[in-house]
């Protein structure tokens, strides 16, 4: 990832922390401070209708030409909702860099370079069902402010194997991603977070043929501790390295963020249902990297048995040699 | 509804009892003052001081609240039969004035960490045949080690009474109050309750938000700290950036007189989750009765034990 795009609007910032104040806000979502008189008061947010999906719960927009589809994500039936608090939609939506066709290629050698644990016939066989291009959403989110902690190291250790220690340093987080996504699993959006070119994005939805893209159906509070949670884990990775010693116990990390500013952002990808053995899969295909592919596969275990009875014949082997 | 205090739908009390200023509507027939029960009310100008910036709004019903009340007096079996058939039809919804704090903390702090570690120490004994054997024993010691360092974060949810009525550590019992459902204050929002006046200047509510600040910080500092455990905490904090701001929470009261020679109880319900504090009156006649015939069973099990009855 490199640069992003400029948000380019004027936005209230909070007098004590600096971060941009949202419409409706009372007071800051990161320092607390109130808001004197809603700046943004007259910002009417559209109500909007969205479609949730039964299965997995992931939302996309309702159109009323297209009606009530299925997921793209799970394939299951979708019920339109009217949500309480204002949807947020995506600011910016990072462009499709592969085709269809080179989704499917994608997944195909994918399913050839999964290792040999994996049935030998799944690359021939797996035929791809379903193939969808679709928007999944998150956060990026970027921080400045300090970071105290505290944690046991083995450094000047003397009796005990721990010794305490503590610091403290400026905190500097630049486009950290936060998936929002309810379609695609926590596991699925960190697997393609990293191959993302997000200077190559668009403040409207690109023209696509089919493409879907997922809403952000979490409520604007619970968002707001999703992204604190995160914040903090950002910090205690950066807290780590600044430990002494080689190990580490019991770390612990407060942080004072200033000029928290959060974008939401809508990534591409494919999502692809295949079929192996009557039994359907399904892998996510980055929509700009086609060597990045994230999914479940069959386990072929023939072959794992096979290896766990030759290990255990090995063992036996090996046995019979040491006791004669 | 307007709300310009010319035709305010409002009329003032004050209590000559505890002090309250309450705001009251108008088709609202209190005789009695609902933080104290004292029917010494009299009819005062509406205040002009300073408009809350907040309230949290009631979302327990009155209904709700009664019975809750109810169920609470009834629980209580140790208290006097008089106040067991209080009526609680006097409980009142109050906009009660707060101070809400937010700052944020920079924190020097100096601990003594203690790291545990294990050894192995022998020792002598006699065996079972009474000869003196040497053993050994494991043995965890604290190693005790000096930290000092920093700790900043943001202030939250520090709330204390603008109310002389209402104590602050009745305030804390019923804490938390969710902020994340704080509304903006019109007066739209109180009408059909009633709304009391701070009776504590935002100088007196300062300087004990600050001191609860500095208590919630040594909460999270305990916390934050390294070792198997620690003492010996002491810290200097600076707050900055401060703010504080009149809120308005929302608090079900029930002041019961249940007779004229025994002190007021006072029931208060949290009017946006329901938690609720009071503390119920004892009659040491019931308590000593119970007391008494708890011991007389104990006596008569072991006095029927003993016979071998049972
Ligand atoms: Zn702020
Ligand atoms: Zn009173």
């Amino acid at each position: 990832m490199n640069t992003d795009p400029s948000t380019g609007a004027t936005e209230p910032l909070c007098q004590r922390c600096e971060s941009p104040l949202e419409p409706e806000d009372l007071r800051c979502a990161v320092c607390a401070l109130p808001v004197p008189i809603s700046p943004l008061a007259d910002v009417q947010q559209a109500v909007t209708q969205i479609l949730r999906c039964n299965g997995c719960g992931a939302a996309v927009r309702y159109l009323a030409e297209i009606g009530a589809p299925r997921c793209d994500f799970c394939d299951s039936v979708m019920e339109i909702e009217t949500p309480e608090d204002p949807v947020e939609q995506a600011e910016f939506f990072v462009r499709f860099a592969i085709t269809d066709e080179q989704a499917r290629k994608a997944l195909k050698r994918w399913l050839g370079g999964l290792g040999f644990f994996r049935p030998s016939d799944l690359q021939s066989r797996a035929a791809v069902d379903a193939l969808k291009p679709l928007w999944w959403v998150g956060w990026m989110f970027d921080a400045e402010g300090t970071m105290t902690w505290a944690a046991d190291s083995n450094a000047g250790s003397r009796r005990a194997d721990w010794a305490p220690h503590s610091g403290q340093a400026p905190l500097r987080l630049h486009n950290v991603v936060v998936p929002a996504s309810r379609g695609l699993t926590e596991v699925e959006c960190r697997g393609l977070i990293a191959s993302y070119d997000i200077s190559n994005v668009a403040t409207q939805p690109p023209h696509h043929d089919r493409a879907t893209f997922e809403q952000f159906a979490v409520q604007r509070s619970a968002a707001r501790k999703i992204i604190s949670g995160a914040l903090e884990a950002a910090a205690r990775n950066r807290a780590v390295p600044l430990i002494p010693g080689a190990r580490h116990r019991k770390l612990s990390v407060a942080v004072l963020p200033t000029r928290l500013v959060s974008r939401h952002y809508a990534f591409p990808a494919y999502v692809l249902a295949y079929r192996y053995r009557d039994k359907l899969y399904r892998a996510i295909v980055h929509g700009q990297d086609a060597t990045c592919v994230v999914g479940k596969a069959p386990i072929s275990w023939a072959r794992v048995a096979a290896v766990a009875l030759a290990v255990i014949a090995l063992i036996a082997v090996v046995a019979t040699i040491a006791t004669a | 509804m307007t709300a310009s205090p010319a035709n305010e739908p409002f009329h003032g009390l004050g209590c000559n009892s505890c002090g309250a200023r309450l705001n009251v509507p108008p088709d609202e027939r209190t005789a009695r003052c609902p933080y104290c029960a004292s029917p010494n009310i009299v009819m005062r100008p509406r205040a002009d001081g300073e408009d809350p910036t907040f309230a949290v709004g009631f979302v327990l019903p009155d209904n709700v609240a009664r019975e809750r009340a109810r169920k609470w007096i009834r629980g209580a079996w140790f208290s006097p039969g008089a106040f067991l058939r209080s009526d609680v039809t006097a409980i009142r919804g109050v906009y009660v004035p707060a101070y809400m704090f937010t700052a944020e903390a920079h924190v020097k702090y100096t601990v003594s960490i203690g790291e545990n570690y294990v050894v192995i120490e022998t020792y002598t004994t006699t065996d079972s045949k009474g000869r003196l054997v040497t053993r050994t024993r494991t043995k965890t010691v604290t190693e005790w080690r000096g930290l000092s360092g920093q700790w900043a974060s943001y202030i939250d949810d520090v709330f204390v009474t603008a109310s002389k009525g209402l104590h602050n550590t009745e305030l804390e019992a019923i804490e938390p109050f969710d902020t994340r459902a704080l509304k903006r204050y019109s007066p739209k929002l109180l009408s059909g309750w009633i709304a009391e006046d701070p009776s504590m200047t935002a100088t007196q509510c300062l300087e004990l938000a600050r001191a609860e600040a500095v208590g919630q910080i040594g909460h999270r500092l305990s916390d934050h700290m390294p070792g198997d455990r620690h003492r010996g905490l002491k810290y200097s904090t600076q707050l900055v950036h401060e703010d504080l701001e009149l809120i308005l929470l929302p608090i079900w009261i029930l002041a019961i007189k249940y007779d004229d020679e025994s002190p007021l109880v006072r029931l208060l319900i949290n009017g946006q989750t329901g938690a609720l504090v009071g503390q119920p009156p004892r009659s040491w006649i019931k308590i000593t009765v119970a007391v008494l015939a708890v011991l007389a069973a104990i006596a008569l099990t072991v006095m029927l034990g003993t016979r071998g009855v049972l």
